[in-house]
Formats: C-alpha cells, structure tokens, sequence
C-alpha cells in the first residue's frame, strides 16, 4: 500500500517489548465495549433463562421476574418439553425446509458459479443482477411471495398459461402446498449467497494444475471433479454450513406469507417460539425450550467454527 | 481458455432465464405498487402483469393522502416507522462499528488467545428467538418497549459480530510496517490509531458500516417483539397494515415493501466486492 515495501523480518528489530504493558493495557480497553455487550446480550440473560426456565412464571402471573422462585417447578418444563409433539413437528419441519432448500441452493448456486468463472461480456451487469433476491428485506420478500401465490396471482397465472386450463391453487392456506411455497421463497431468496461464495471459492483454485490437465488431454467434466472441486471443499463446508444456521433460524419470510399456518402446517421452530412467547405467553416453557435449543446449538457450531478457522488457516 | 460458439450461446441462455425467473417476484411488487385498486385483482378479476393505468395513490395513501378509490384514511402514516428504521438501524450500525473496530483493532494488533472472536461468531449461530425472553424482560425493566434505543442497542450488539470480524480481516490485510514507522518516531499507539490508522481504513470502515446497516435495516423479528406501537419499524407497520374497509391493502403494502427494498438493494450492489468477505466473516475474502 503506498508503496511502503518494509520486510516482514524488519518488525522484530523493532523496540516493542518496552512497549508490550501499555500495548496489554490498550488492547484490554479497545476490546472493553464489545466484551460488555458480550456479556449483557450473552451471559447475563442465558443466566436469567435459565433460572426462569425452572419456574412456571408469565408476565400475565403479576409477579416481577426476579420473584419467581415462587413458581418454583424444577425440571418440569424440559420434561415437557420431551413430549412436546407441537415442539418436535415444528423440528422436524425446519429439518425438512434444511434438507429440501440447503441442497437445491447449493447445486443451483454451484451451476451458476460454472457459469460465472471465466470472464465473457456483460459478465459484471448480469453478476449484481443476481445478488438482488438477497439484499431484498426478507420480510419484503416475504410479501413478495405472498403476493405470487395468491390464488389470483401470478404463478397460477402461468400454470394456467401452461396447462391451457384455468388453476386455481390457493397454495398458502393449503397445509400441503403452503410449505412449498414458503420453501420456493427461500430458494429463490438464498440462492445468490450459495452462488456468490461458490463462485469466490472457484475463482480462487489455482490455475496451473489445471492448465497441466488440460494439456494432458482431461475433459472438462474430469477436472471439475478431480481438481476444482476437491479444492474448494472448504469453501463448500462454509457455504453449507452458513445456510443451515440460518435456514434452523428462519422466520421471517415464512411468518409473513403463513404466519405459520394453515393451522400449524409450516410451523417451524422459531415460529412456534414466537407463538408460544407472544400468544400462550408462557414464558417459563418458553426459556426451557429457547435454552435447550442453544445447549444443541453451542456443541453443534462449536464443531462448525473449528472447520471454519481450519478454512480460514488454510487460506 | 476460448470456448465454442454454441456453448457462449448456452451460457447465455442459461443465465438470462434464470435472471428472469429471479427478477419476477421483485417486478411483480413494483408492478403491484404502482397498481390502482381496481386491478389489484384479489378476487375473481383478470390478472393484469403490468398497470393498465398506473397511479401513484398507492405512495399517497401511505402517507396519509386518500384519493377517490381509497377514501379510507390510515390511523398513522408510514412517515413515522421509516424514521423509527433509519434512526435505529443507523444507531445500531454506529454501535457495532465503535465497539467492532475497536475490539477488531484490539485483536488484530495485541490480542493473542483471546476467546472474543470465536465468542461473536456463536452469538451469530444462535437464533435471536433463544434469548428473547430475558430481553423482553430486561428492556421492559429498563423502560426500552417501544423505544428507538431499546431497538438500536440489540440492532447493535446483533450486527457486531459482522462488524468486528470484517474490520479484523481488514485491519489483519493492513501492513503494519506503517504503522511501527510511525511509533519508531515516538506517536504513542493510540495517536498512531487516530492519525494513521482510521484514516487508511476509511474505506473498509464505509463498507462495513454499509454491510451492517443493511443487517440492521432488514430485522423484522426483533422490532416484532420489542416494538408495540410509537416505534414499530417499516415491516412490523406493513404487515400491520390493512383496514377493515378495504381488506389487505396489496397496493399499499407493496408501495411500503418496495420503500424497504430500495435501499438495501442499491447499498447491496455498492459494497458487492466486500459481501463475501462479510458474509463468511472474513474465510473469504473477495
């Protein structure tokens, strides 16, 4: 950068050890505030939920929180939970959008990314065209979806142009059908992502091994599987990995298409969180549920992370 | 590497029907949002793919004009959930991007073992739905329901790990032999932070602080639990938004929706080099 070209190996003659308490001192202050947040978002209220996931309080109960120890119920709530059959629909559905959309994204974002490696006109237009379902509010592209499939609405429209038939579908208040829907939405929205980090992982495999396999005669199809592929097995771990999370989380675009229904039909676990908080307003269940989910999730993303340094270290 | 004629033709062919396919939803807001309320086409009416007569009434009605078709007029205007968005999406941005850099810079330099990082990319993984009933507890406590700051504190600490971890990478890219130059001629760090730091990383700061603006700007669910009425943000107000004469207000909402959509998109498309980056907090860059 501006043409400053000192050595790495220049650093250590430098006189920093007389440095080193005050280097300590400003590094403990300059990460200060971003530790407090830390601990206000992190440790003090999973402390709170757990003592309220013991008790059997609401804020309906007109007891202050801190009083109640007088609800008191020990582990009922978890052993609740365990025979909670609208909790583990709900599970099981969110495993089901993860396990349908996650893979769909990444072949349909792998496929563009073969499309998208090497340069060719218009290369950049039609590149930003694409990233726009992502950075679209998903709350936006929730009602985006809502409006495609009404039953007056575009996508019948097109099934009717196709099948020469009038259709009408009403996919959102169908509880077969509504889950499709919702999983469309995602797919369509999400997409983009898969596409964009597959396409940074393609680009950056370097170019001369397969150069020598070209040379060497091996047809397209030979080296993206034996070399372009292998290499980005990290990338790929990331991009999988980022989806899942944030697929395990979603709500957003399917609240604001189903709310969760037709009756309970895509129902997934946030949902049913936010139902069970804002609706049943049993607020102890809830805190049982909310903490057990992030006792999975902790061991669940604390292997996730180790992939994800031993990717970055690997860079 | 040259490639046939027939395969440039499939390319092309390829991306632009998928750009179709991924453009449609977008264009069917925007067509809907300029739709009078004739052909918003709820029941029974032929569907119309783009307005016969476009209007603007949609935009008005929001903000509080009625016209002759929407004679209904609305108990608050959209003007006041865009102002609760900016404010609380922009103090959330400025938020995770003091405590972000400074922690990030922290790190970057004089940290070694410790567990900060890895403890933001946790708070990441964790759905926000899992801590929100000690939130709602603690905000009710502190008086912050309902209120821009209540809402730009979470945005803040929601976004931080984002804005930590994209200014880390960028201050670990920085080369450092500047910045002991400078100290070799007796600044004393923060000086050489202030006066020489910050001002290179000016623009790694505008495009992290445009990444997480656009996080902040497109929550729903936090301000759905944690904003009632006075500060409800842009998506909590549209799906809010439908009147007992009219029904759901399609035109209305996809006005309101495509105001949401606007700025993300634009910010999005600017700072498109850096998304990666920020999106897999730092393991790849560009």
């Amino acid at each position: 950068m501006n043409g400053v070209s000192v050595k790495k190996a220049d650093i250590a003659v430098l006189p920093q050890d007389n440095a080193g308490s005050e280097e300590k001192r400003l590094g403990f202050w300059l990460t200060l505030p971003a530790q407090c947040l830390v601990l206000f978002i992190a440790v003090f209220p999973i402390l709170m939920q757990l003592y309220i996931s013991m008790t059997d309080w609401s804020p309906l109960d007109g007891i202050p929180w801190y009083r109640a120890y007088e609800l008191w119920i020990g582990f009922i709530n978890y052993t609740d939970l365990a025979s909670d059959s609208r909790f583990w629909a709900a599970m099981w559905r969110t495993f089901l959008v993860m396990i349908v959309c996650v893979p769909i994204q990444f072949l349909l974002g792998l496929g563009l990314a073969v499309l998208f490696v090497d340069e060719f006109p218009g290369k950049r237009w039609f590149y930003s065209t694409l990233l726009i379902p992502m950075m679209v509010v998903p709350a936006v592209a929730g009602y985006m979806f809502f409006l495609l499939f009404q039953s007056g609405g575009p996508v019948n429209d097109l099934l009717s142009l196709f099948s020469a038939s009038p259709v009408k579908i009403a996919w959102l208040s169908d509880p077969s059908l509504a889950l499709v829907a919702v999983m469309a939405a995602d797919i369509w929205q999400w997409t983009p992502l898969m596409f964009l980090i597959l396409l940074a992982g393609m680009i950056s495999v370097p170019q001369d091994q397969q150069m020598a396999a070209v040379l060497l005669g091996a047809s397209w199809g030979r080296r993206f599987f034996t070399i372009v592929l292998p290499r980005m097995k990290t990338i790929i771990i990331i991009a999988l990995a980022i989806r899942t999370i944030e697929i395990f989380k979603i709500f957003d675009t399917l609240y604001i298409m189903t709310g969760g229904g037709p009756g309970v039909a895509t129902e997934t676990i946030s949902v049913y969180i936010y139902k069970v908080t804002q609706q049943d307003l049993i607020w102890g269940y809830v805190a049982a549920i909310a903490l057990a989910i992030l006792i999975v999730l902790s061991v669940i993303s604390a292997i996730a992370i180790s992939k994800m340094s031993k990717g970055a270290n690997a860079r | 590497m040259r490639r046939s004629l027939p395969f440039e033709l499939l390319r092309y062919a390829m991306i632009l029907l998928i750009i179709a396919i991924s453009l449609v939803p977008t264009l069917w807001m925007l067509s809907m949002a300029f739709k009078p309320i004739a052909e918003w086409s709820a029941s029974g009416a032929a569907l119309t793919w783009w307005p016969e007569n476009p209007t603007l009434d949609n935009f008005r009605f929001i903000f509080g004009q009625s016209s002759s078709e929407l004679i209904v007029s609305l108990e608050r205007t959209a003007a006041r959930p865009i102002m609760a968005s900016l404010l609380a999406a922009i103090v959330g941005t400025l938020i995770a991007m003091t405590a972000g850099t400074a922690a990030a810079y922290g790190l970057s330099r004089f940290g070694k073992g410790n567990n900060l990082p890895l403890a933001l990319i946790q708070l990441r993984l964790f759905p926000p739905m899992a801590v929100m009933i000690p939130l709602m507890i603690m905000w009710s406590f502190l008086g912050l329901i309902d209120n821009w700051f209540g809402l730009a504190v979470v945005y803040g600490i929601v976004t931080l790990p984002f804005a930590f971890w994209l200014m880390k990478t960028f201050f670990d890219d920085m080369p450092r032999e500047i910045e002991d130059a400078a100290l070799v001629e007796g600044c004393t760090r923060l000086r050489v932070f202030a006066v020489i730091t910050l001002p290179m990383m000016r623009p790694a700061l505008a495009s992290s602080a445009l990444f997480v603006f656009i996080m902040n700007w497109s929550d729903y669910l936090i301000a759905l639990l944690l904003t009632t009425r006075d500060w409800v943000t842009i998506p909590v107000y549209m799906t809010s938004l439908s009147s007992s004469m009219t029904g759901q207000l399609y035109g209305a909402k996809a006005a309101l929706g495509l105001i949401a959509a606007i700025p993300p998109v634009i910010l999005g498309i600017a700072i498109q080099k850096h998304l990666v980056r920020g999106l897999t907090f730092g393991a790849l860059k560009e």
